[in-house]
């Protein structure tokens, strides 16, 4: 009886402690283990942790240039790091190396025919609507991006990467130091 | 001096039940988050079935089902959502789901020519009145920006139960055509 007790008792401080955590992980900060090789060389394959900065969740101040984490809309389960490459209002070239402006030129297409976006066609022009932005990886080889799944709403961002640290064991943590992700965009 | 040792225990008894209650705030905080919570239905779009005209100032609450809304198998034609608007992610809109990955809708403008093909993992969402901002403006939207479910109308009382079952019948034609059409 007094075994259950105790039980009892380590499971409800476990319950309270999560949750404050939890709390803390999803709205202030986060750290996180990136994978995957479209954001290269800005962050590594493997090994990569970075810090999520989640006050800039559903969007809120990011700006152009920024790394941030965000939900895949043809798949919210997964999160994918980008880079801001196109705000609200901006006329984005899905794919520049289409050699897209000479084909433009020839059809003679006007706006009203290519802002619907059809994922088939990279040498079109987007206008990004109010409330998304159009992301990128910085590895544009190795990317699926904005370029396949068009825009994304500002709602699907859960935050924005502010440090990474390229740790392989614990004794790595004396040889690297964290970097500061630079935004390459606008100067600070 | 004699009384307040005689109620010392009472007020250590006070402050620890103050705290074990506090304590307990993240945890319901979490659970209003991720699992269950109160919907208020804010707004005309979803009239008659919400905030019906014969009473202007009661706001319908219902009971809004958050674990698992992101999973498109857990959603289905005629549900009661509330998503993060896709224009202004500050907003929460409440809609009703009329067509899902694959099907093919005829929307309400610019033209009644056009297709729209709507994308894996996401819905097509209309207001079931005719004033209403919905994916006639915005287009299909994610299932990333479903935040719950409506599975009760709890408030008033007097219209306790399922949510009911609305929307134009006018627009049940141009919804969810089959793409080999």
């Amino acid at each position: 009886m007094n075994n259950l007790y105790s039980a009892g008792k380590v499971l409800s401080y476990t319950i309270r402690t999560v949750a404050v955590l939890h709390i803390f992980s999803s709205n202030v900060f986060e750290i996180s283990d990136t994978t995957g090789e479209s954001m290269l060389p800005t962050l590594a394959v493997v090994n990569d942790s970075a810090v999520v900065d989640k006050r800039y969740k559903y969007g809120r101040n990011v700006k152009m240039g920024d790394l941030i984490v965000a939900r895949k809309p043809t798949e919210p389960s997964s999160l994918v790091t980008k880079r801001v490459t196109g705000m609200p209002g901006d006329i984005i070239l899905i794919d520049p190396s289409k050699n897209s402006l000479r084909r433009l030129h020839q059809e003679n297409l006007d706006m009203q025919e290519i802002a619907p976006l059809d994922s088939s066609s990279y040498d079109n022009y987007v206008i990004v609507p109010k409330g998304h932005v159009w992301v990128t990886g910085d590895n544009l080889n190795a990317s699926l991006d904005s370029r396949t799944y068009s825009v994304v709403p500002l709602a699907m961002i859960e935050g924005k990467l502010v440090y990474a640290w390229y740790l392989t064991g614990m004794l790595s943590m004396f040889t690297n130091s964290p970097r500061k992700l630079a935004n390459t965009f606008v100067e600070e | 001096m004699s009384a307040f040792k005689q109620h010392m225990p009472v007020a250590r008894y006070s402050l620890r039940m103050c705290l074990a209650f506090l304590s307990w705030v993240p945890v319901v905080y979490v659970v209003t988050e991720h699992v269950a919570y109160i919907g208020k239905i804010e707004g005309m779009s979803m009239k008659p079935t919400f905030n019906p005209p014969e009473s202007p100032n009661t706001r319908n609450h219902v009971l809004l089902w958050k674990w698992g809304v992101t999973n498109i198998n857990n959603l289905e034609v005629d549900d009661v959502v509330f998503l993060r608007s896709p224009i202004d992610p500050e907003k929460i809109y409440t809609k009703r789901i009329k067509a899902k990955q694959g099907d093919l809708v005829v929307p309400r403008y610019p033209d009644t020519r056009s297709r729209v093909l709507v994308p894996v993992n996401h819905i097509w969402v209309e207001g079931d009145n005719v004033h209403s901002i919905d994916s006639n403006t915005y287009g299909p939207v994610s299932t990333g920006l479903v935040i719950g479910k409506a599975t009760y109308l709890i408030w008033p009382l007097n219209r306790f139960g399922p949510i009911p079952l609305g929307g134009r019948e006018c627009r049940e034609a141009r919804l969810r055509h089959s793409y080999k059409e």
